[in-house]
């Protein structure tokens, strides 16, 4: 019996790619957060313009270097995926935090 | 236990019918259909083993849910407004257990069949054209307007930040004017329709709008009078240039019924 619970089967190159995904996702999450925090910084009249040209290139890298691993590796559904679902669990709970009612209709279905 | 599965009914939908008649074998996998009723209204049944449709041929499953979507509109066309079932219900027993569940459960079902009597449901979905919608937002907007003409003269990495800044301008721009214009419609489908939900999501849409973004859905229990009017109104606003709208129906009012919690 006990055999049987183990028999999970995996495939190699699906958990690869899922877990790769998932990884490249979280760096274009906080990709874009530091992007916004830049341009945040821009605007509040924080950096020269040499720091802006030069905060700028590093992101162009970054961008080009997650954009690299998404080809080479076949990524580019697995982490376009990945965001949406995010989306949606974070779309989920704002909805609750800020119509409480529309997640008592839902305890009620329950 | 025993190996055989006990005796079940599958039912597809509750109608407003006192009558027993048989519908045919129109059922799933050729089924044969018949009312169970408890005085003025009758569950849509066919009589199968009380086991769940299950099978892992795509093709095969695609038919069941077919055919459940044909009975319910065969027994809307002859008794009007159903109370429908989603695919896959099976009650647990004979007609009596049938019966005896609606006689439990008759004044709910009959203030459920009142509450859709004459009506259907539709669907309304509002499609975009980003790129459009786009233009429009900063054709508006000076500030965007100076951001993007600037552009092309900067270093690289500056030009880079300031498109980026340029983008989220204009995806605010764009969140903004798309709940403006979800709102807008909302309203006015519920001048018209007895009741309106917003669907959070749609599982599939044609070809047509794959390229657009969708602004809203709505599901509408519309009294069938009133269908001609919300069909011109949305005509009016598909004329529109970067809007267009999809509606269909009639279909049975999945949406606005629930059936849940009763019992089954």
């Amino acid at each position: 019996m006990k055999k049987r619970i183990m028999a999970l089967e995996v495939d190699e190159n699906n958990l690869k790619q899922g877990l790769l995904g998932l990884v490249v996702a979280l760096v274009e999450i906080i990709q874009d957060l530091v992007e916004r925090q830049a341009i945040r910084r821009i605007e509040g009249g924080r950096l020269d313009d040499d720091e802006i040209e030069r905060l700028g290139k590093a992101l162009i890298d970054l961008d080009e270097a997650i954009e690299k691993i998404k080809r080479d590796n076949d990524l580019e559904d697995v982490v376009e995926s990945v965001i949406g679902s995010l989306d949606d669990v974070a779309d989920d709970l704002l909805n609750k935090f800020f119509n409480p009612e529309s997640w008592a209709e839902e305890v009620e279905k329950i | 236990m025993s190996e055989t599965a006990k005796e079940g009914r599958y039912i597809y939908s509750i109608v407003s019918s006192g009558l027993e008649s048989d519908l045919g074998d129109v059922g799933i996998e050729e089924s044969r259909v018949r009312l169970v009723s408890c005085g003025d209204i009758a569950a849509v049944v066919h009589s199968c083993p009380a086991e769940p449709y299950v099978t892992k041929d795509d093709e095969r499953a695609k038919e069941w849910v077919l055919e459940h979507s044909y009975v319910i509109d065969l027994a809307t066309e002859r008794f009007g407004t159903v109370l429908p079932f989603s695919f896959d219900v099976i009650f647990i027993g004979d007609d009596e257990s049938v019966r005896g569940w609606l006689e439990e459960n008759y004044d709910l079902l009959k203030g459920e069949l009142e509450r859709v009597k004459d009506r259907a449901e539709y669907s309304v979905q509002i499609f975009c054209d980003e790129g459009k919608l786009n233009e429009k937002i900063v054709a508006a907007d000076p500030e965007l307007q100076r951001l993007r003409a600037g552009i092309g003269d900067m270093p690289k990495g500056t030009a880079y930040l300031y498109q980026k800044k340029l983008d989220q301008k204009i995806k605010e721009g764009l969140l903004e004017e798309t709940a403006r214009l979800a709102k807008e419609l909302g309203a006015k489908i519920d001048e018209l329709a007895d009741e309106v939900k917003i669907e959070k999501k749609v599982s599939w849409v044609p070809d047509k709008y794959k390229d657009k973004m969708m602004v809203a859905a709505f599901s509408c229990l519309v009294r069938h009078d009133d269908v001609e009017a919300l069909g011109d109104l949305l005509e009016e606003i598909d004329k529109e240039e970067e809007s267009s709208i999809r509606f269909s129906g009639p279909w049975a009012p999945f949406s606005f019924v629930q059936l849940k919690g009763t019992g089954r």
